[in-house]
């Protein structure tokens, strides 16, 4: 048999992209992507500051609401807000750990 | 210019076409012409670039075809395969992000990222799109997400809250990060750009600041237009995955 030229390039060109993907990843996500990485200190700082911001915001707003019209007033308050920075400090943490939210898997794989 | 313009004048929203409908305003903005200009142009390049597909493509093919692929990795390494059915969404959100970041940086133009409207409105339809993909896709199974494993049951009525406010700050982080980020370094620009008036022959200090300053904002709204994006991708790999 002579090694003549295959019949054609573009198939297989084709089969060789498609070997490359099927090795490359059989599906499933690579990890977390490493934000924290991309960013510069000042950018992660203001990241986690964010972070723990909005949780703040939220615990502290759906105390607020409760109070206003379920009328526990000020317990929702005082209750949201530690509820909010315990979020917020969780959120720090996750960020710290890897951008991305979430709560810990059952245990490291 | 007769006056200096104050640094947030470039923020306020001015009406070009009044249309009232009852008591509801729905005038079209100097915002809504940015964000048609913004998705005009996004056709151009895709319709453009698509249109004579070659095997060896052009500049405006090129463009195209890295913008798909960029998104398109980006979707398989933080959603995996099975999330590729929300590529045109994650994809069309990357765009129009990124796309009204630069376009934003045009002297004169408008930066509707800088809305905290317009970033809120979008991170709470991905907010409400993950919740209802892990809904749909888990059932009631979606709402161990707020139990950690592992944890303690007694636990549950302190833990369970924290994690319930965790999960629903993610939109409020997801859009002051952008909105927050984008406001910051044209509200600084528009400061030091005031002070080239008024130091007279020092002014071109405050240029030479902005000159490096505009380098700046230039990776800042590529970058946060990537992390709005990745973001996202994480929120659906949590709702597709969940354990």
């Amino acid at each position: 048999m002579s090694e003549s030229e295959p019949p054609d390039p573009l198939r297989r060109l084709g089969r060789e992209i498609d070997e490359a993907r099927s090795r490359a990843g059989d599906g499933k996500p690579a990890g977390r992507g490493d934000v924290t990485a991309s960013g510069n200190a000042l950018g992660f700082g203001l990241r986690v500051g964010i972070e723990l911001i909005a949780a703040l915001i939220v615990g502290v707003g759906l105390g607020w609401l409760a109070d206003r019209y379920i009328g526990t007033r000020p317990w929702g308050l005082i209750a949201g807000f530690f509820l909010g920075s315990a979020a917020g400090m969780m959120n720090v943490f996750r960020a710290a750990q890897g951008m991305g939210g979430g709560p810990p898997r059952g245990g490291r794989k | 210019m007769t006056e200096v313009s104050a640094p947030l004048e470039q923020f306020v929203i001015r009406p070009l076409v009044p249309i009232h409908i009852g008591t509801t305003d729905i005038s079209y903005t100097n915002s809504a012409l940015l964000m048609t200009i913004v998705v005009a142009l996004i056709m151009l390049l895709l319709v453009g670039g698509t249109r004579r597909a070659a095997l060896v493509p052009g500049r405006l093919q090129s463009l195209a075809e890295m913008s798909y692929e960029f998104v398109a990795g980006m979707v398989r390494e933080n959603v995996g395969t099975d999330g590729f059915e929300y590529f045109p969404l994650v994809f069309s959100i990357f765009m129009f992000v990124l796309f009204g970041n630069f376009l934003g940086l045009i002297p004169y133009s408008f930066t509707f990222t800088g809305q905290i409207v317009v970033t809120f409105a979008l991170a709470i339809f991905v907010f409400l799109l993950v919740t209802l993909v892990g809904l749909i896709r888990h059932g009631f199974h979606f709402f161990t997400f707020f139990f950690p494993a592992g944890a303690p049951v007694f636990m549950a009525p302190i833990l369970v809250p924290i994690e319930v406010i965790s999960y629903m700050s993610r939109p409020v982080s997801l859009g002051i990060r952008l909105f927050a980020n984008m406001m910051a370094g044209h509200t600084m620009m528009a400061v030091f750009a005031g002070f080239t008036i008024t130091l007279g022959v020092f002014g071109f200090l405050p240029i030479a600041i902005n000159v490096a300053m505009f380098a700046l904002e230039i990776i800042v709204c590529a970058l946060q237009a990537y992390v709005f994006t990745i973001l996202t991708c994480l929120y659906l790999r949590d709702a597709i995955h969940l354990h």
